[in-house]
């Protein structure tokens, strides 16, 4: 009998615990409903925002106004085809003064102007 | 307790034991239902708990507040680098309930709201209000401050409604692709149209496009071009006072318009005067006579038959007399004509020779197979039939053969054309971006390479030597051809109510693009003596369009390009 007793005290606090985390789980997640639908809408909004903020670049970056402020601004003429070249046309690339793999590439521009300098100046510390 | 009963009547039974039974016994059996009743209520519990948990949140996705009601959403309209053409932003309108505003004084809310909006006209607000309908709209879209100012006013009966406003940043830039929407952002013109033609109407009515989450439409056309096409266009109609001016940029090889202008256009944001007869779409809702142009289908016919070749010769000495008419060239030359001079002096005598002598149904049928007998369908809902003749006789095909007794849409003739440079392949043309593959599978072989190549050849000559050096530009190896027609006024060709058009292939050893630039009755200037034939007008806007949109469509200049007979004609032999 004793032993029934027991077990209907624990099958009670388990029904009190159960019920109370219940409760609490049920508050979560309204309480995360509401997060939801509040960034849903915080989202719709942004999004509304984005699109207003877009038509409005999309109005300032308009050729037609830039054309506008261009000529009023700007001493700038339109491109001539001769303007343009190719890329074969264009001198080879001067030798390297730096090898690729030089951790420091300033010094190694250093190192070599001084290899190219007359002998006798002193190597070595700063001061 | 007999056996004989049935087993639920036995189950209640022994649950529920009458008084003579024994106090533990029946406890028991009470207990036994309690638990069973109970264990049903806790499953259920479970099951729907599971159900709940499984089932997606489909009830809170397809809840709407009342003020989406009337906020139907459009997909954004980008071109084809991704700039916004046409957009979707949220505005305010204002509404009023009349029934419930009569209690307020009529008199006192109309002059505090057009404080706020002045431009409201008072009697129409006094006779809204003061109506007994349950609804009606005051303003639409008014501004967020003015949204502000009228709710401080704190009138009753009065509210706001969020709805999409459709605004085109561009303005009239591409008005006359994009086309336009109405107070309902319902599609009444071009695309815009085109997508609801498409299927967004449907979605609007079952009610999911309340939400911007459609997918962009993105368009064939580039903005930067398709401005300094207008920016030329514009000048050239003041230039040349023209009624009006129309270009179209086609990508030869996908079909893709990279640009469409027809001036006058409209703001598509205040499309009033858009259905004005002047401001239509020249390009696929008008229908004209091409004139001179449509002599490069004629050579086309004519070399791809194999009857004529680029070596022979048709006589021009004289004017051609056909029945009570005398067809005449333009500049005569009173001699016997090559065709490729025929093509560079632009003789009508030598065009009408060379369709006679392919024959009246293989020129009838060689224009139907390049889709210039026909309604040209694209996205654009703005069409027009091709007029064509009912009885199609040795005259028709005399006056055809050098554009005049056809009237088709200028964009078809465009698409026609571009068939004859780009190797031959007829591709329908698109407004929406598309794939070269997409437009392999699409097009359709109408002539021979060699034809094509010989096309080209006709065409840069022309630009070296014949009527269309005025539109070439140096460095991008122009091709092209004029075309000048006489309107028709009252059945009559009238002489100096002319349209002028250029076609130019850019560039004409590899064609990339093929460029129409079209103006509708130009007038003659001082320095041409007067003359406003295309090469004085057409061909030197389209030089103009040319240097301005090639580095942009990314066409790199070439100096040292021989002339068209060693660079087109010589490979074209070559290939063989």
């Amino acid at each position: 009998m004793n032993l029934v007793r027991m077990l209907n005290l624990v099958v009670v606090a388990a029904l009190v615990l159960a019920a109370a985390y219940v409760y609490k789980i049920k508050f979560e997640s309204t309480l995360q409903a509401e997060r939801v639908a509040k960034l849903r809408n915080e989202i719709r909004h942004e999004r509304d925002k984005i699109a207003a903020l877009r038509a409005e670049w999309s109005q300032l970056d308009n050729p037609s106004r830039i054309q506008g402020i261009a000529e009023r601004h700007l001493s700038l003429k339109s491109v001539e085809a001769t303007q343009f070249d190719t890329l074969d046309h264009l001198p080879e690339r001067p030798p390297d003064r730096v090898s690729p793999d030089a951790s420091d590439p300033i010094a190694a521009m250093i190192e070599s102007l001084r290899n190219d300098m007359p002998t006798g100046t002193v190597r070595g510390k700063t001061p | 307790m007999s056996p004989a009963q049935p087993w639920h009547r036995r189950m209640v039974q022994s649950l529920l034991y009458g008084y003579h039974v024994d106090r533990e016994k029946k406890a028991k059996a009470r207990l036994g239902l309690a638990i069973t009743v109970f264990a049903l209520i806790y499953a259920t519990i479970a099951v729907r708990l599971v159900i709940l948990a499984v089932a997606p949140d489909s009830h809170a996705a397809r809840r709407m507040g009342p003020q989406d009601a009337v906020a139907t959403a459009r997909p954004d309209i980008l071109d084809r680098n991704g700039d916004v053409l046409a957009t979707d932003i949220k505005a305010s309108s204002l509404f009023a309930e009349p029934q419930r505003a009569r209690v307020i004084d009529v008199d006192e809310a109309v002059e505090l709201l057009t404080a706020v909006l002045p431009d409201l006209d008072s009697n129409e607000l006094r006779d809204r209000l003061g109506s007994k309908r349950r609804f009606a709209w005051l303003k639409r879209e008014i501004t967020p401050e003015q949204q502000v100012e009228i709710h401080r006013l704190g009138l009753p009966g009065i509210g706001f409604l969020t709805e999409n406003r459709r605004v085109y940043p561009d303005g009239p830039e591409a008005s006359h692709v994009v086309g336009y929407v109405n107070v309902d952002n319902q599609g009444s013109a071009g695309i815009e149209k085109w997508l609801d033609e498409s299927g967004l109407a449907d979605l609007h009515r079952a009610g999911f496009a309340s939400d911007r989450q459609q997918k962009p439409v993105q368009l064939s056309i580039d903005l930067r071009v398709q401005h300094a096409v207008r920016n030329e266009l514009i000048a050239a109609r003041d230039k040349f006072k023209a009624d009006g001016a129309a270009a179209v940029v086609l990508d030869v090889h996908t079909g893709e318009v990279v640009s469409l202008v027809s001036v006058p256009d409209y703001d598509p944001s205040n499309p009033r005067g858009a259905l004005d007869f002047s401001r239509i779409n020249r390009l696929t809702k008008g229908v004209y006579e091409m004139g001179s142009t449509f002599k490069a289908l004629t050579m086309a016919m004519a070399l791809d038959s194999g009857k004529v070749k680029i070596s022979s010769s048709f006589d021009a000495r004289a004017p051609l007399h056909y029945g009570r008419f005398t067809i005449h060239d333009f500049h005569a030359q009173n001699r016997v004509l090559t065709v490729p001079e025929i093509f560079t002096y632009s003789s009508n005598i030598g065009a009408a020779r060379m369709a006679l002598a392919i024959g009246v149904p293989e020129h009838r049928a060689f224009l139907k197979k390049l889709g210039q007998l026909d309604r040209l369908h694209t996205e654009l809902p703005e069409g027009h039939d091709p007029i064509v003749p009912a009885q199609w006789g040795e005259l028709n095909t005399v006056t055809i053969s050098f554009g005049h007794g056809l009237s088709v849409a200028p964009l078809q003739a465009v698409m026609g054309v571009a068939a004859l440079v780009n190797g031959g392949i007829l591709i329908p043309p698109t407004f929406l971006k598309r794939s070269p593959q997409e437009a392999q599978g699409l097009g359709t072989r109408v002539i021979k390479p060699e034809t094509s190549a010989m096309m080209r050849y006709l065409m840069r000559l022309n630009a070296e030597k014949g009527s269309a050096k005025q539109a070439d530009v140096p460095g991008y190896y122009v091709g092209g051809k004029t075309g000048t027609a006489e309107k028709v006024i009252n059945g009559h060709y009238v002489k100096t109510r002319l349209l002028t058009d250029f076609m130019a292939v850019l560039p004409a050893d590899d064609p990339r693009y093929l460029i129409l630039v079209m103006l509708d009755e130009p007038q003659g200037l001082p320095e041409n003596n007067g003359s406003a034939v295309s090469a004085y007008n057409a061909g030197p806007t389209t030089a103009k369009i040319i240097a301005r949109i090639a580095p942009l469509l990314g066409i790199t200049p070439r100096f040292e390009l021989p002339p068209a007979d060693r660079l087109i004609l010589a490979s074209a032999k070559e290939t063989r």
